[in-house]
């Protein structure tokens, strides 16, 4: 492919197309009644506008589309030539003869092939070949070869530099075949448009239909004007003939500006997606080239994903994402220098317009990259804090199986010491005053270890907060701190991580002031909000709060002797 | 008086017995797990049962959860929670259901063999005992808003009382008052708690509910 973005291709396309241009003006202008312009300047104007139009639109799509740029061209020469099949063409009778009837089929090629270079599916290439067979082969070559025109009252026709041996008869059965066949062609191209244009996505419908519509209608006019001949065997010049040319070059206008009307949109695209790059300037917030990206591309629901070293797909927070759709969305992914960056999750057939995807590669791969490495930031940071969050959880599991065991074991033994005592204290006779005395201390002593040991089991880990929660837990904590004066509290119950850092935040906010508490909680938005109404809060006094809060992913602020605790409490 | 004991530390369920049994009551079972507490208490029929709140199978609040079984099936049989948790709301849930006849006291009173006979009495009489560490607690704690805040300070004071089980007369030399006043005190208290259309009994359960759940 490489060959035709020869830069001096071009200009050999213009070169053709003026010296074609001038052929074609020259033979008209001999003998205007014989050509299928007729005498008026304005239909020989109009032709020539049409093939000028063609050629420029595939002159400004040459990059974009080098097969379909070529067969734009070739369809606005082939255009000019079908009027070189007159006496008057002197020595371009003969590849007229040839080629008069295969602008059509070029065009069919062109629509085919469109702006995006699609290769031709297996009935694209079947009716391309009929076409191309019908034209230049069957009432081009074929009937050439046995078309000799003087035979035919043809007295001033140049020379048919490829009549073989004159056959009228079977000319006139090659015409009649061709133009059945050209008929037969131009319906099925008509159907096949059609079919593609109602099964493309609406991005690539916009895309195409621009292109495909005029195609079909100038195809479809000459597909008439083949039934329109088919009694006499050949296309001429008739009333009907000329009118159905101009209608046919207002059709071929019309494919130019549907290329341009694609070209416009490309460009109107990377000029969306440079103004993001400008307006994102050198670094992006997170989530900043998203919402540009939902901007530029008219669709509010894309997202990004990004590939990290490891393989793994992270979204723009850093949070592990599945690549796979969900619902009605489709992932495409984007690679560079043949590696996976990035993906973008959108509604089907978003990207489906071919330019828009390198586009935003090429114009947007910076800020994207930039973008990538922040998610990267995030999610090793968002590792860190789930590492932070399984020791705080491991912790608090061992001070709540500690606080069991003090329980079920240390306190209970203790208790029936004390038991046992105050069993060995009855036994004793009147006058073992001194043992009994002596046993009451060490009665009194064990009593004084069970509540020492309530109290130690009890810090560990409050047995309430495990069975009834973070309401219950303060409430109850109120009665071992009257200091303590929970509010507005809610009784539903969260994470348990959430409810211990919860927990902690007001153990740890009594523990740095002499005042009353006051707490305050609500959940909502998925989020557990807890305001702790203390004197003299600082930043610094907070850190042990802070870290407690940040390993489940929740804030802290201080305002005004005011500590605010915002935890996520519902993923 | 006729007991069962429910509790899985063998030393502690014997002794309790002992100690008990020395001071005139009668042991009619022991247990040491929650499931098997309920058919024990329908086969002897105990006036009181003493039931340890944690206890095989869950090691949880088992025990508790048998002790409101007990009393939902059998209002008439009166339950000793003994607990070694401070929250009140432990308590609270004994009394909920069936506002007579339950006591809930901390483990390390056990060896305080007049206290629990004083409040096995009293729960057999129908009365409720709450454990005075917790009352203590309550009284303590200061409150953004409560159904309590109707009544005064003094008031208040007389309510804790109650809600350990004191009788009137045993409240008013605590406060230095006379019977009468604690009386009237008792039946104020009532009046603003809306607690007059109960009998009296279930008055002084309700009330002590009422102020268990003061949060």
């Amino acid at each position: 492919m490489s060959d035709l973005r020869a830069r001096w291709l071009p200009w050999v396309g213009v070169a053709a197309l003026v010296a074609v241009a001038a052929v074609s003006v020259a033979i008209v202008r001999r003998e205007p009644e014989l050509t299928l312009a007729g005498e008026h300047d304005a239909a020989l104007a109009a032709g020539l506008l049409a093939a000028v139009l063609l050629a420029t639109a595939a002159l400004a799509t040459w990059r974009a589309g080098a097969v379909f740029s070529v067969l734009l061209v070739g369809t606005a020469l082939a255009w000019l030539v079908s009027e070189w099949n007159t006496q008057a063409a002197g020595p371009a009778f003969t590849p007229g003869l040839v080629l008069y009837a295969a602008w059509p089929a070029l065009l069919a090629a062109a629509a085919l092939h469109g702006l995006d270079e699609q290769r031709p599916s297996r009935p694209a290439v079947v009716l391309l070949a009929v076409a191309f067979g019908s034209g230049i082969g069957v009432l081009g070559v074929a009937s050439a070869v046995v078309f000799d025109p003087a035979a035919q009252g043809c007295s001033e026709c140049p020379t048919n530099l490829l009549l073989l041996a004159s056959a009228p008869g079977l000319g006139s059965a090659l015409g009649h075949i061709g133009l059945a066949l050209t008929a037969a062609w131009a319906a099925a191209f008509a159907l096949l448009a059609l079919v593609r244009i109602v099964r493309a996505s609406p991005a690539r419908r916009r895309w195409s239909a621009p292109v495909l519509v005029p195609a079909v209608a100038a195809v479809l006019l000459w597909g008439f004007e083949a039934v329109h001949g088919l009694e006499r065997g050949f296309f001429s010049n008739d009333p009907t003939d000329r009118t159905l040319r101009l209608v046919q070059a207002a059709a071929l206008g019309l494919v130019a500006v549907g290329v341009a009307l694609a070209r416009l949109r490309a460009r109107r695209t990377r000029a969306a997606l440079a103004q993001l790059v400008l307006d994102i300037g050198a670094a992006p917030m997170p989530g900043e080239v998203r919402a540009w990206l939902a901007q530029s591309l008219g669709d509010p629901t894309v997202t990004l994903l990004y590939r990290l070293e490891d393989g793994e797909w992270v979204d723009a927070e850093g949070r592990e994402a599945a690549l796979a759709p969900a619902g009605d969305r489709e992932t495409t992914r984007v690679r560079i220098a043949g590696q996976d960056v990035f993906a973008v999750v959108h509604r089907p057939g978003l990207l489906d317009d071919p330019t828009l995807l390198s586009e935003l590669v090429t114009t947007a791969s910076l800020a994207l990259e930039h973008d990538r490495l922040h998610a990267a930031c995030r999610a090793s940071l968002e590792q860190l804090r789930a590492s932070r969050a399984r020791i705080v959880a491991e912790a608090d599991s061992q001070r709540r199986e500690l606080e069991h065991d003090l329980h079920d074991g240390a306190q209970q033994h203790l208790v029936a010491v004390a038991l046992s005592i105050r069993l060995a204290r009855r036994s004793l006779g009147p006058d073992d005053a001194q043992l009994e005395a002596r046993l009451a201390t060490a009665e009194a002593a064990v009593r004084a270890a069970v509540v020492a040991l309530r109290d130690v089991a009890h810090g560990l880990f409050p047995a309430v907060l495990a069975e009834e929660g973070l309401a219950a837990a303060l409430e109850e904590l109120s009665e071992q701190v009257p200091r303590l004066v929970p509010r507005a509290l809610p009784s539903g119950r969260f994470p348990s991580d959430v409810e211990s850092a919860a927990y902690f935040a007001t153990l740890e906010s009594l523990r740095l002031t002499r005042d009353d508490v006051t707490v305050d909680a609500v959940a909502e938005d998925g989020r557990l909000r807890m305001v702790i109404g203390a004197g003299n809060q600082t930043d610094s006094t907070m850190l042990q709060i802070q870290d407690r809060v940040g390993a489940v992913g929740g804030t802290t602020a201080v305002c005004e002797g005011q500590l605010t605790v915002e935890m996520p409490c519902a993923w | 008086m006729r007991l069962v004991i429910a509790d899985d530390e063998a030393l502690l369920r014997e002794g309790l017995a002992r100690v008990l049994e020395d001071s005139g009551f009668e042991i009619v079972g022991l247990c040491g797990d929650a499931e098997a507490l309920l058919p024990m208490v329908e086969a002897r029929r105990p006036d009181v049962a003493i039931v340890d709140i944690r206890m095989p199978p869950g090691h949880g609040d088992d025990g508790l959860v048998a002790a409101q079984e007990i009393r939902r099936r059998h209002p008439e049989v009166g339950v000793l929670v003994l607990s070694h948790y401070l929250d009140s709301r432990y308590a609270a849930r004994l009394l909920e259901e069936v506002p007579a006849g339950a006591g809930y006291l901390l483990k390390d009173r056990v060896s305080e063999v007049a206290v629990v006979a004083d409040a096995l009495r009293r729960i057999a009489d129908g009365d409720c005992v709450i454990d005075p560490t917790i009352v203590s607690r309550l009284v303590a704690r200061k409150r953004a808003r409560g159904p309590l805040d109707v009544l005064t300070k003094r008031e208040r004071d007389v309510l804790a009382l109650v809600a350990e089980g004191r009788s009137n007369g045993a409240i008013g030399e605590q406060l230095f008052l006379s019977r009468k006043t604690v009386d009237s005190y008792v039946s104020q208290i009532f009046a603003k708690l809306d607690l007059h259309e109960s009998p009296e009994q279930n008055r002084r359960v309700l009330a002590v509910l009422t102020f268990l759940r003061s949060g």
